[in-house]
C-alpha cells in the first residue's frame, strides 16, 4: 500500500538461517501463556508438532524432511499471521474486530467478535482458529505481540530465534532480503515471499527450496479486500438502482391502472398484460 | 390448563406427517442445547480446516435463496403489475419469512457469540459482505415480518394496522426487491474473498451476479413447489393457470444465468478446471441441474403440466442446492481432509428444514393466506388516505 | 573451547563434528551462520543427518566411532599434498622434536604395551634430548625419527579409500571435507572445530579430540581468531564445575587430586609439577606449589600453616578411578551403604542404566537432590517393580532451580557470567549451597559432639559465608579470587592482609595468598566481581568483549593466542587479528596475550606460545596419554566390523566389559543423541507440557532400506535389543539416517534419544538400557555413540 506501511514493523524470516528449534514455538506459547496440546509421536514430517496452528498454538515450525536429487532436505517453516498490509481478515469481519494497528500487527479485539469465523474463511494463509473447545468460542491468531511492540520490545518468537528472525520496519527488512538475495544468489530462491503476496505482508520469508515445497500457500498478489470491495462498492448504486427502478415500475404500472380503472365503465378488461404475453409468445 | 388441553388434543389430531415434522423439530432443538453446553468442535464436525460447514452451506447460504420467491413475485406482482399472480404471494411471503427466521435460528446456532449479535449494528464494517448480509438480512426479515403480519391482522380482523399495512405495501415490495438484490448477491460476495480457496470452477468476479440470478429462479422454482405441494397435499386451490405464468419467466432467468455461468467460466475464471474429478462431477451435476430444467421450462408441454413443470423446478432447486453447497462447501474442500456434517449438524439442518414446512402447514392452517380476496381491498395509492380515514370513522 | 561462541563467526571453514550445534548449542549457530554470511562454508561430519547437516554446505557421513579413521586420512592428505601452514608447523608444534628410538608403532599396538594390565607404559615415548636435558628438534622436517616423520608414516597407512572403508564415507563427500579444510592452511585463511559427544563419548574418545588437535596445528589455525578447537560444553555450567573440580581426579583449576603415593605436600609437588629444561619454555604449570598451596589455605584457613604442609594431610588421597562407570560397578556389586545425588539421574543417564537401576536396590539410603521426581528418585516404584521388594530409603530434597539462586556460571568460551535470583524457589526448595552448607554444620556438630577417626578435616574447614540461611555467595565467590592472608609484598606491590589478590600471577606457595580456584583468580578483585560486568564495548572490533563478565584465565578470551602471530608479532592474518606486537609501545595490543614476552624473533626474552604444555610447543606427538602418543582407528568395543586398519580390534588401552555383544545377533549400529527439544535425562523438559508436546514419545530413527526390510512403518511400536536389555519406541523413517557401505557390506544404522524415561509428564523407555558400560581410556568417559542392536516390529511385550 501507500507509506504508511513501509514504517510498519515487519519480520524477515530467513529460512535458509532456521535451525528449527522451535525456540520460537514454545516462547510464543509462554508470552502468549497458552495451553498446551495432547501430541502423539511427530505429526508431520520430520519432528513437526502439534499437528496445526489451532486455538492453542499460534505459531509452528513446519517440518520438511524428505530426499531430492540424492540429497536430504531437512527443511523448516515458520507458520504465523502474515500480518497483512491489507489484511482480508479485517475487511470481512462485519463487526470490525480485526484490526490493522499503526505498528503494523493485525489485532483481534476478542470483545467485538461475534463468531461468524468469516475472518478464518477469508484469510489467504489459514491463520485464524478457533476455540473448539469452548461453548462461546472467539478467534484466536498470533497478536503480532502488539503488546509488546507498543512497548518497543521485538515480539517474543523474534527474540527468541537465535538465528532466523529479523524484526523492523518493513522497508529496511525488504532491503536486507534483497541485500541478501544479491549477495548468496545460490542460497536463494530468488524471490521475497510476503513482498507482493496478498497485497504485501509484514511477514517476509526467503528460502532455499521453492516456496511450495516448504508448505508455502500460493496466494494472489493483489491485496484481497479488493476482491470484495470491487461487488461491494457497488451496493449503494444496485440498491438506488433497483429501488429507484422498482419504485418508478411500480408508479408507472399504477398509474396505467388507474387510467385503465377510469376507463373501466366504458370497455372490458383485458386479461393479459403486454408482458405476459410477450413471455408466451416466446414460449411457442 | 384448559387451553393446554385444548392444544394438545388440537395437535393429537394432526396428520402424521405433521407429527412427525414436530418430532424432527423437537430432536433439532436437542441437538442445538448440546451445541451450547458443549461446544462447536465437541458437537460439529467443524474445525480450523473446515470453519463453516453445513450450517453455513445450507441454513445460510442456500436457505436464503430459496426463500427469494417472497421478494421476486413481489416485484413481478406488483412493480411489473402482473397482478394474475397475486394470489401466490401470500404464501410466498410467508415462505420467505419462515426461511429468514429460520436462516436467523442457524445463524444463532453457527456463531459463536450469538449473544452479541447485535454488534454489527453498532460496530458497521462497510466493507465487510456479512456486515451487509446481517443488515440485510435483519432489514429484510423486517419487511417480510410486516407483510407477514397482513394475514395475521386478516385473521384477528385488525383493520386499522392492515389498512397501514396496506398503505406500507409498495414501499416495502421495492425495498424487499431492492434488499434481497444486495444480499443475494452479498452472499456471492462472501466467497470473492477466497481466492485461492475456492476451486476454479466455482470462483469468479461474477459470483454476485450469478448468486443473484440463480436465487431469482430458486425463488419461482420453490414457488411452483409450494403451490403445486399445497395442492397436492394440503388441499388448497389449484393454481396451475398461474404457475403456468410463472413459468414463462423462468427459461428467461434460467437462459440468463446459464449464459453468464459459462461466460464467467470462459473469460473471467482463472484455472485449473478439472483437475479433481470428484468436483468435475459435482460441476457437471450442477450445471445439468440447471440446464435440464432450462430446456425443460422452454417447452409448453412441461409449463402447462402440473407433474412435469414441478420436476423441472425441483431440478431447478437441486441445481441451486448443489451450486450452493459445491460454492460454499465443496469447492473449498481441502482434498486431504474431507468434511461431512455430524450427527448433530445434519439433525439440527433436517429440523430446520423440518420446521420450515410445519410452521408452514401450521400458518396456512391457522392463517388465511391461500383465501385470497383481491375484491375487497383497493391497492390503489391515492385511496388509502380515505380509506383509513373511513376506517377511523367506522371505528 | 580455547576461542569462544562470538569468535566462530571469524572462520572460513567450520568442521561441525562429532557435535551437532543447531540442535544442541542453538545459540552457537549465530555465530556460525555469521560467518556464513561472510562466505565461510560449513561441513556436518556426522553418522545422521541433523538440523546441523541441513544447514552445511557439505555433509559427509560417517559411522559412529571412526573419527580417528576420518581424521587420520585427512592428516595424510595434509602431509602428502604440503597443505600445511609449514612456518606455524616448525616453530610453535613439537613437529621438529626427535623421538627416542626405542618408540614404535606395531601392527596396531604402540611400544610399551602390557596386555595383562591393558595399559602402557610410556617412558619409550619420549623425546631425544641433548647433554643439557634440551629436546632435539629438525626444523627441515626430514629427520626420520622427527615427529613429522613418524607422523606421517604413521597416517601413510590412512588413505581415502581405505578411510572410507572403515568410516562409510561417500568418498566424493570425504574429499571435499579434505579440500576445504586444506584451504586454511594459508595464513588468511582459518577453520574451526566443534565438537562435542559425539567425538568424547567413545572409548578412544580423547584420542578423537587430539585428532582435531593434530589437524588444526598442521593447518596453523590454533590461537588465531576464527579457529581452535572448541568443546561445545554441555550443561550449563559444566564448564564451571569443571573448572571447580567435579571430577574424581582433579581439584579446583585442574590441579591433581592426589594419589596415596603422594605422601607429603613436597611429594605432590615433585610429582606433579612439570618440568622443563628449556628456559624459553613458560612451563605455567610449574607453578602448581602456589596454586595447591594457595587452595589449601582457602580450604583451611588460619589452621593451614608451613609447619603442618597447610594440612595437606586432610586432602583425601585418591587410590582409584572413582569415574562414573566404576562407581556404578561397585554400586551393583553393593559396595556403597548410601549415595547422594545432586543433580543428576543416572538410571537415564548412565551406560547400561538397567544394572544400574537394579544397584539403587542395593542401598541403604539414597538422597536425591532434584528440581523433579526422576527415575533415579521413584526407581522404587518403577514399572515392573513392587516397592515392597525394594528396602532402600529414599530422600528427596527439593531443590532451587538455576534462576532461584545467585551465583556465576561459567560457559564454554569459559566466560564467568554472574546470575541474579529472579524468583523464589517454591515450597520447601532450597539451593544446593544450602543443602551443602547445613550438611557440613551438621556433620561438623557430630564430629564435635562424639568425636570420629579423624575429624580435624571437618572441624577445621575454613566455613566463612556468613551468618545468614544460605552461605554467602559473594563471599564465596570473593574466596575463590582469593585474597592476602597476610600483608605480603609481590611483585613490588605491596597488599594488605584482606586484599583480593589482582591474580594468579601474585598468589604465592608460601601461605601467604589463599585462593579457592586459581584459574578464577582475577575475577574478583578489589575492583568487584568482574562476573558482573555487562559492558558490550568491544574496541578490538573482534567480539572479544573484554568488559563483558570475565574470562579465564585473566580475562584471555583466545587460548594460546600468541600462535597467532608469525615471529615479528604481527598477525597471520592482519584482516583477524587476536594480538598484535606494537614495536614502538613494546606492548600486545589486543586480547590479553598468554603472557606478556615479545614476539619470537626477540631470541631468549621470549617464551613459545603454548605455555601450558612443559615444552612450550603444540602437541603433535603426545606422550601422556594412556593409549597411544598418535591416535590409532581401533574399532568401538561392539562394532559390526573387524578392524580393518591393524589387527588390535579395540583401544588396547581399555578393559573388554561384560555384556558384549555381537553382529551375527545384533546386526546395526546403534548411537544416541539429543534433540532440541529436550534436556538430557528429560526431567527438566519432559515435565513442561510446551516442550512435551513436541516431542512426545520415545521414537528412534532408521532408514528407509531397513524399514522396509523389517516392514516397519513411520509411526510403528519397535522393540530395539542390545546384549544389555530392549527397549520400545515409535518408528521415524527418514531417509535423513542411511546405510554405510563398510569393507564393501552396506549396514544399517539406528539411532535414538537418550532424553525418555518412566517418570514425568511424558515417559519412554531410556536409550540407556541398550549401551555398553565401557569408557574411554583416559577420561572413563561411557562409549555412548557406539554399540550394536537389533530391531524388530512390535512392542516390547508383543
Ligand atoms: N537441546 C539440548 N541441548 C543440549 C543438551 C540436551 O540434552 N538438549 N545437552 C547438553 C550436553 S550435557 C551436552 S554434553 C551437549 C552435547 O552436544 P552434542 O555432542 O552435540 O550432542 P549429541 O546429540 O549427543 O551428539 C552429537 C552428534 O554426534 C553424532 N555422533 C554420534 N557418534 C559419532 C561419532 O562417532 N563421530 C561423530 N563425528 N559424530 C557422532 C550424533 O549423531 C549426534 O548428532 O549438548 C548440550 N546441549
Ligand atoms: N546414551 C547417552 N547417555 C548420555 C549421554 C549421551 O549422549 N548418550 N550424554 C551424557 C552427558 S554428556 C551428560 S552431561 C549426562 C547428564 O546426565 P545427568 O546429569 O544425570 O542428566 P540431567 O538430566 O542433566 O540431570 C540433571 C538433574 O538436575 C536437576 N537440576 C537442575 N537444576 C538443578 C539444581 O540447581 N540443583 C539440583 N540439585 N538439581 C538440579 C534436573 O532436574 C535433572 O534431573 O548424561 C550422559 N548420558
Ligand atoms: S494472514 Fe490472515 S489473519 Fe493474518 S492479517 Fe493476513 S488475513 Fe489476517
Ligand atoms: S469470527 Fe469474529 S473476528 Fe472473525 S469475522 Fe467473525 S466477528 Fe470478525
Ligand atoms: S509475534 Fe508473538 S504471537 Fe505472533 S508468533 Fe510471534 S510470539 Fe507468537
Ligand atoms: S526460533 Fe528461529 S531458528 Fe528456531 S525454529 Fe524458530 S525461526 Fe527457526
Ligand atoms: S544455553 Fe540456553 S540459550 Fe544457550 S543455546 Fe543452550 S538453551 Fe539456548
Ligand atoms: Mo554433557
Amino acid at each position: 500500500m501507500s507509506t504508511a506501511n513501509k514504517k510498519n514493523m515487519s519480520f524477515l524470516i530467513d529460512m535458509t538461517k532456521c535451525t528449527g528449534c522451535r525456540g520460537c514455538q514454545v516462547a510464543c506459547k509462554q508470552w502468549n501463556q497458552m495451553e498446551a496440546e495432547k501430541t502423539e509421536f511427530f505429526s508431520g514430517e520430520g519432528y513437526e508438532n502439534p499437528p496445526a496452528m489451532s486455538e492453542y498454538t499460534l505459531t509452528r515450525i513446519k517440518f520438511r524432511d524428505f530426499e531430492k536429487n540424492g540429497q536430504n532436505e531437512f527443511a523448516f517453516y515458520k507458520e504465523m499471521c502474515m500480518h497483512c498490509n491489507e489484511p482480508a481478515c479485517a475487511s470481512v469481519c462485519p463487526v470490525g474486530a480485526f484490526k490493522k494497528t499503526k505498528e503494523g500487527p493485525v489485532v483481534y479485539d476478542d470483545k467485538l467478535c461475534i463468531g461468524c469465523r468469516f475472518c478464518m474463511v477469508a484469510c489467504p494463509f489459514n491463520v485464524p482458529k478457533y476455540e473448539w473447545s469452548k461453548a462461546l468460542p472467539l478467534v484466536k491468531k498470533c497478536t503480532g505481540c502488539h503488546d509488546r511492540v507498543i512497548e518497543g520490545i521485538k515480539p517474543a518468537c523474534a527474540t527468541t530465534c537465535p538465528t532466523a528472525i529479523s524484526y523492523g520496519p518493513r522497508d529496511e527488512m525488504l532491503r536486507k532480503a534483497e541485500r541478501r538475495l544479491a549477495a548468496h544468489p545460490d542460497r536463494y530462491v530468488n524471490h521475497v515471499y510476503g513482498k507482493e503476496e496478498a497485497g504485501g505482508t509484514n511477514v517476509l520469508y526467503l528460502t532455499s527450496l521453492p516456496f511450495d515445497e516448504l508448505g508455502f500457500k500460493r496466494v494472489t498478489m493483489r491485496p484481497l479486500p479488493g476482491y470484495t470491495w470491487q461487488a461491494l462498492r457497488l451496493v449503494p448504486g444496485i440498491f438506488l438502482t433497483v429501488g429507484g427502478g422498482l419504485s418508478a415500475l411500480s408508479w408507472i404500472n399504477h398509474r396505467k391502472d388507474r387510467i385503465r380503472a377510469e376507463q373501466q365503465n366504458k370497455t372490458t378488461q383485458e386479461p393479459d398484460t403486454t408482458e405476459s404475453s410477450a413471455a408466451e409468445e416466446e414460449g411457442k | 390448563m384448559a387451553t393446554v388441553k385444548k392444544v394438545f388434543s388440537e395437535i393429537r389430531g394432526y396428520h402424521p406427517f405433521i407429527k412427525f415434522l414436530m418430532t424432527m423439530v423437537a430432536l433439532a432443538v436437542i441437538a442445538s442445547g448440546f451445541r451450547f453446553v458443549f461446544g462447536l468442535g465437541a458437537t460439529t464436525n467443524l474445525n480450523d480446516v473446515y470453519p463453516w460447514g453445513l450450517w453455513i452451506a445450507f441454513d445460510v447460504v442456500t436457505a436464503v435463496p430459496l426463500a427469494a420467491g417472497a421478494f421476486t413475485l413481489g416485484a413481478i406482482v406488483h412493480c411489473f403489475h402482473i397482478k394474475k399472480l397475486e394470489p401466490l404471494v401470500r404464501p410466498a411471503i410467508v415462505t420467505g419469512f419462515l426461511g429468514y427466521s429460520l436462516v436467523t435460528v442457524g445463524l444463532v446456532l453457527d456463531l459463536g457469540q450469538p449473544q452479541r449479535g447485535w454488534h454489527v449494528l453498532t460496530n458497521w464494517n462497510v466493507h465487510s459482505p456479512m456486515f451487509e448480509v446481517s443488515v440485510c438480512v435483519m432489514a429484510y426479515t423486517t419487511v417480510l415480518f410486516l407483510e407477514f403480519l397482513s394475514p395475521v391482522c386478516e385473521k384477528f380482523g385488525l383493520h386499522l394496522p392492515l389498512r397501514f399495512l396496506r398503505w406500507l405495501e409498495m414501499p416495502l415490495v421495492v425495498a424487499a426487491a431492492a434488499i434481497s438484490t444486495l444480499h443475494q448477491s452479498t452472499l456471492g460476495t462472501f466467497f470473492l474473498i477466497a481466492v485461492n480457496k475456492l476451486h476454479g470452477l466455482w470462483y469468479t468476479p461474477l459470483l454476485p451476479l450469478l448468486f443473484w440470478i440463480s436465487a431469482i429462479s430458486a425463488g419461482l422454482a420453490i414457488i411452483i413447489i409450494e403451490a403445486t405441494s399445497s395442492h397436492k397435499w394440503l388441499g388448497y386451490a389449484n393454481e396451475s393457470e398461474l404457475l403456468r405464468i410463472l413459468s414463462r419467466i423462468l427459461p428467461w432467468t434460467l437462459g440468463l444465468y446459464l449464459a453468464v455461468r459459462v461466460w464467467s467460466l470462459l473469460f473471467f475464471s482463472e484455472g485449473p478446471y478439472f483437475d479433481r474429478p470428484g468436483l468435475s462431477l459435482l460441476f457437471c451435476l450442477e450445471l445439468l441441474a440447471f440446464l435440464i430444467p432450462f430446456v425443460m421450462f422452454t417447452q409448453k408441454r412441461v409449463r402447462t403440466n402440473d407433474r412435469r413443470r414441478a420436476i423441472a423446478a425441483i431440478l431447478v432447486i437441486v441445481g441451486l442446492v448443489l451450486n450452493r453447497f459445491n460454492v460454499s462447501l465443496m469447492g473449498m474442500m481441502d482434498p486431504n481432509q474431507i468434511y461431512y456434517p455430524s450427527i448433530i449438524e445434519t439433525t439440527v439442518t433436517l429440523g430446520i428444514i423440518a420446521a420450515h414446512i410445519l410452521f408452514f402447514v401450521l400458518i396456512a392452517k391457522y392463517f388465511p393466506i391461500f383465501e385470497h380476496h383481491p375484491e375487497t381491498v383497493d391497492y390503489s395509492i391515492p385511496d388509502h388516505v380515505e380509506k383509513v380515514k373511513s376506517a377511523k370513522q367506522a371505528g | 573451547m580455547t576461542n569462544h561462541w562470538i569468535d566462530i563467526q571469524h572462520a572460513d571453514v567450520i568442521l561441525a563434528i562429532g557435535s551437532n550445534p543447531a540442535e544442541n548449542h542453538p545459540i552457537s549457530f549465530k555465530y556460525v551462520e555469521k560467518a556464513m554470511d561472510r562466505g565461510a562454508k560449513l561441513i556436518s561430519v556426522d553418522p545422521r543427518f541433523t538440523r546441523t547437516s541441513s544447514k552445511a554446505d557439505t555433509y559427509c557421513q560417517l559411522r559412529p566411532g571412526t573419527d580417528i579413521a576420518f581424521m587420520g586420512g585427512l592428516i595424510n592428505y595434509l602431509l602428502e599434498n604440503d597443505h600445511i601452514q609449514r612456518e606455524y608447523v616448525v616453530s610453535y608444534t613439537n613437529a621438529p622434536f626427535l623421538v627416542d628410538d626405542a618408540y614404535d608403532f606395531n601392527e596396531g599396538i604402540f611400544t610399551g604395551y602390557d596386555e595383562g594390565s591393558f595399559s602402557y607404559d610410556k617412558k619409550d615415548w619420549r623425546y631425544q634430548q641433548d647433554d643439557a636435558g634440551m629436546p632435539l628438534r629438525d626444523e627441515t622436517l626430514t629427520h626420520p625419527r622427527s615427529v613429522y616423520q613418524l607422523m606421517k608414516k604413521h597416517y601413510e597407512r590412512y588413505t581415502p579409500e581405505m578411510v572410507c572403508d572403515i568410516t562409510g564415507s561417500a568418498i566424493q563427500d570425504y574429499m571435499e571435507v579434505a579440500r576445504q579444510l586444506a584451504s586454511t592452511a594459508t595464513r588468511d585463511r582459518v577453520a574451526t572445530i566443534m565438537y562435542a559427544m559425539g567425538t568424547t563419548q567413545h572409548t578412544t574418545g580423547t584420542q578423537n579430540v587430539r585428532s582435531y588437535a593434530m589437524l588444526q596445528l598442521l593447518l596453523g589455525n590454533v590461537g588465531l581468531a576464527g579457529g581452535g578447537i572448541n568443546a561445545l560444553r554441555g550443561e550449563s555450567n559444566v564448564q564451571g564445575s569443571t573448572d571447580y573440580a567435579i571430577l574424581y581426579h582433579i581439584l579446583p583449576g585442574y590441579l591433581k587430586v592426589p594419589t596415596y603415593q603422594n605422601e607429603s605436600l613436597a611429594a605432590y609437588n615433585e610429582k606433579w609439577t612439570p618440568k622443563t629444561n628449556d628456559p624459553k619454555s613458560a612451563n605455567w604449570w610449574s607453578n602448581t606449589p602456589k596454586y595447591i598451596t594457595s587452595l589449601l589455605k582457602a580450604y583451611w584457613g588460619e589452621k593451614a600453616t608451613a609447619e603442618n604442609d597447610y594440612c595437606y594431610d586432610y586432602l583425601p588421597k585418591r587410590s582409584g578411578n572413582y569415574s562414573f562407570i566404576p562407581l556404578m560397578q561397585r554400586l551393583q556389586d553393593g559396595g556403597f551403604e548410601g549415595m547422594m545425588l545432586l543433580g543428576t539421574n543416572p538410571v537415564v543417564g548412565g551406560p547400561d542404566s538397567g544394572a544400574i537401576v537394579e544397584g539403587l536396590g542395593k542401598l541403604k539410603w539414597l538422597i536425591a537432590a532434584d528440581l523433579w521426581e526422576t527415575e533415579t528418585s521413584i526407581f522404587w516404584k518403577r514399572p515392573g517393580v513392587d516397592p515392597k521388594t525394594i528396602d532402600t530409603e529414599v530422600f528427596l530434597l527439593p531443590a532451587a532451580a538455576s534462576v532461584e539462586k545467585e551465583g556465576s556460571i561459567s560457559n564454554s568460551g569459559r566466560w564467568s557470567q554472574w546470575r541474579y535470583k529472579a524468583v523464589e524457589p517454591p515450597g520447601d526448595a532450597m539451593s544446593d549451597a544450602y543443602m551443602v552448607s547445613e550438611l557440613f554444620h551438621r556433620l561438623k556438630a557430630l564430629y564435635e559432639k562424639d568425636g570420629g577417626a579423624f575429624p580435624a578435616p571437618i572441624l577445621d574447614l575454613a566455613w566463612d559465608y556468613g551468618t545468614g540461611h544460605e552461605p554467602d555467595i559473594d563471599l564465596v565467590a570473593r574466596e575463590c579470587n582469593g585474597r592476602f592472608t597476610r600483608d605480603a609484598v609481590v611483585k613490588g606491590k605491596s597488599f594488605r592482609a584482606g586484599d583480593q589478590v589482582p591474580n594468579f600471577t601474585f598468589l604465592q606457595n608460601d601461605g601467604s595468598t589463599m585462593s579457592g580456584n586459581w584459574l578464577y583468580c582475577g575475577s574478583y578483585t578489589e575492583g568487584g566481581n568482574l562476573a558482573m560486568r555487562r559492558n558490550a564495548e568491544d574496541p578490538t572490533g573482534m567480539g572479544m568483549h573484554h568488559k563483558w563478565s570475565w574470562c579465564w584465565p585473566l580475562n584471555r578470551r583466545v587460548l594460546y593466542n600468541r600462535a597467532s602471530v608469525d615471529m615479528d608479532g604481527k598477525p597471520w592474518n592482519p584482516k583477524k587479528p587476536v594480538i598484535s606486537w606494537n614495536g614502538a609501545t613494546r606492548k600486545w595490543e589486543g586480547d590479553i596475550p598468554d603472557g606478556g614476552w615479545p614476539p619470537m624473533n626477540e631470541g631468549d626474552k621470549t617464551k613459545n606460545p603454548f605455555i601450558m604444555i612443559a615444552e612450550g610447543y603444540g602437541r603433535l606427538f603426545a606422550s601422556g596419554l594412556a593409549d597411544g602418543p598418535f591416535p590409532e582407528h581401533y574399532e568401538p568395543m561392539e562394532s559390526p566390523t573387524h578392524n580393518l586398519m591393524s589387527p588390535q580390534q579395540c583401544n588396547p588401552a581399555v578393559v573388554t566389559p561384560g555384556k558384549l555383544g555381537d553382529a551375527d545377533k545384533y546386526p546395526y549400529v546403534g548411537t544416541t543423541y539429543r534433540l532440541s527439544e529436550h534436556w538430557q535425562a528429560g526431567a527438566m523438559t519432559r515435565n513442561l507440557p510446551w516442550l512435551a508436546e513436541l516431542v512426545p514419545d520415545m521414537f528412534v530413527e532408521i532408514g528407509e532400506r531397513l524399514a522396509k526390510w523389517k516392514e516397519i512403518e513411520h509411526g510403528d511400536l519397535v522393540t530395539i535389543s542390545s546384549e544389555r536389555g530392549r527397549i520400545q519406541a515409535r518408528a521415524l523413517v527418514t531417509t535423513r539416517i542411511r546405510p554405510l557401505r563398510i569393507n564393501g557390506k552396506l549396514v544399517e544404522q539406528v539411532g535414538v534419544p537418550w532424553h525418555f524415561g518412566y517418570a514425568g509428564l511424558v515417559t519412554g523407555d531410556s536409550a540407556n538400557v541398550l549401551t555398553t558400560a565401557v569408557g574411554c581410556a583416559n577420561t572413563t568417559i561411557p562409549e555412548y555413540k557406539a554399540f550394536l542392536c537389533n530391531i524388530e516390529k512390535g512392542g516390547k511385550d508383543a
